[in-house]
């Protein structure tokens, strides 16, 4: 980004915010579960062609943006890191989403497919469409288990930030990427995520991602996940029956 | 116009192959429309393929592969299983594979009743 577009970039990023606010108009309610919280299940998305349409079809009081609140900015790398991101953002091939690999969280948010969120009393479930993959997340107080074994997905434990709720997760393995090309982290990630449920039935999806063996500094992305404006349904999407694309991609892009 | 081409990127939603970016494999500076007979289709993830048999100048049948969203993106797109079947005679726009072969990312298909669907992403 020039100098001489960064101011531009800085008014839209905040037109999108004024575009989140105004979608929260503080006399209008959240649907709220049977404990008084607020009720994130259903079926949701962040970005794809299936959510918007390819003529850019939305629902009345919604625009398009993808993403709200503050530009994050780029990420965070050690100077050594960037050197790594910039290799592996060269070769599609080494994405570990092109492997047909599990995305990692928070990744799998920003898939774009939908995914179906399943709120219970004391655990709460995303089913991913993308691959299958599944979340548990306990929000019984229990904590994250002592000695765990590094995973895709990573360990989930779930809580209530007053009307905001918010997942620690860790325990992860470093064979994912985090949104963005070429960008890998190590198994010291943490990641703290909070959806927040509007008045106009989408979520605010916040993910802050911290890793002191490849950042600087915590990193945040952030998403608008809306409902899919049809076909509200969980489908099967395996991956790998016929991969081709491993023997095809053209390095060095 | 350079404020306009910012807010579009800002404001669009993405577009892309959930699988993998666009350039990795296909080239935006080589469009190309072909015409053909759907000689097989791969209703697969984690791109549908549609296989094409395009008549050359020398008149013999070259064999192209047409890659896709995937099945569950093209469903909530426009398409059935059945919206296509071998022997059909289509037309597709899309952009020709980096690395030589006669493979094209499609972005829309013309269906023999003059119906047009997309196939895959624009160009990035």
């Amino acid at each position: 980004m020039t100098m001489k577009t960064a101011p531009l970039f800085i008014v839209a990023a905040c037109s999108l915010c004024a575009l989140a606010q105004e979608k929260t108009p503080s006399s209008a309610k959240i649907h709220r579960d049977a404990a008084g919280r607020p009720d994130l299940s259903g079926i949701w998305q962040g970005i794809g062609v299936s959510l918007f349409g390819e003529t850019g079809e939305v629902r009345p009081g919604e625009g398009r943006a993808s993403t709200w609140g503050p530009p994050p900015g780029p990420a965070p790398y050690q100077p050594w890191a960037a050197g790594k991101v910039k290799e592996l953002a060269s070769d599609d091939r080494k994405d570990p989403n092109v492997q047909c690999k599990m995305s990692g969280t928070p990744r799998i948010t920003g898939i774009p497919v939908p995914f179906e969120i399943a709120q219970t009393a004391k655990k709460t479930y995303i089913l991913y469409e993308s691959n299958h993959i599944y979340r548990i997340i306990p929000t019984d107080g229990r904590p994250h288990p002592a000695d765990l074994d590094p995973t895709y997905m990573g360990d989930s434990v779930g809580s209530w930030d007053g009307d905001t709720f918010v997942v620690d997760v860790t325990g992860f393995n470093d064979k994912t990427w985090l949104p963005g090309a070429g960008h890998f982290h190590s198994e010291d990630l943490h990641v703290v995520e909070r959806y927040s449920l509007q008045p106009n039935d989408t979520i605010l999806y916040e993910a802050t991602m911290e890793d002191p063996k490849v950042f600087t500094k915590p990193w945040q992305y952030r998403l608008i996940l809306r409902h899919p404006p049809r076909d509200e349904r969980i489908m099967e999407a395996e991956c790998q029956e016929n991969n081709q694309d491993l023997e095809h991609i053209v390095p060095g892009k | 116009m350079k404020t306009v081409v910012l807010l579009s990127i800002l404001l669009v939603a993405p577009r892309a192959f959930a699988h993998h970016s666009f350039g990795a494999e296909y080239d935006s500076a080589k469009p190309i429309t072909l015409t053909g007979v759907v000689t097989r289709i791969d209703w697969s993830n984690p791109h549908v393929y549609i296989y094409l048999a395009v008549k050359g100048d020398d008149g013999h049948l070259v064999n192209w592969a047409l890659e896709g969203h995937p099945p569950n993106t093209l469903r909530r797109t426009g398409w059935t299983r059945s919206a296509l079947k071998e022997t059909d005679a289509i037309t597709v726009t899309g952009w020709m594979s980096k690395d030589g072969s006669n493979r094209m990312a499609g972005r829309e298909v013309t269906l023999p009743d003059g119906k047009k669907l997309f196939l895959g992403p624009p160009a990035q």
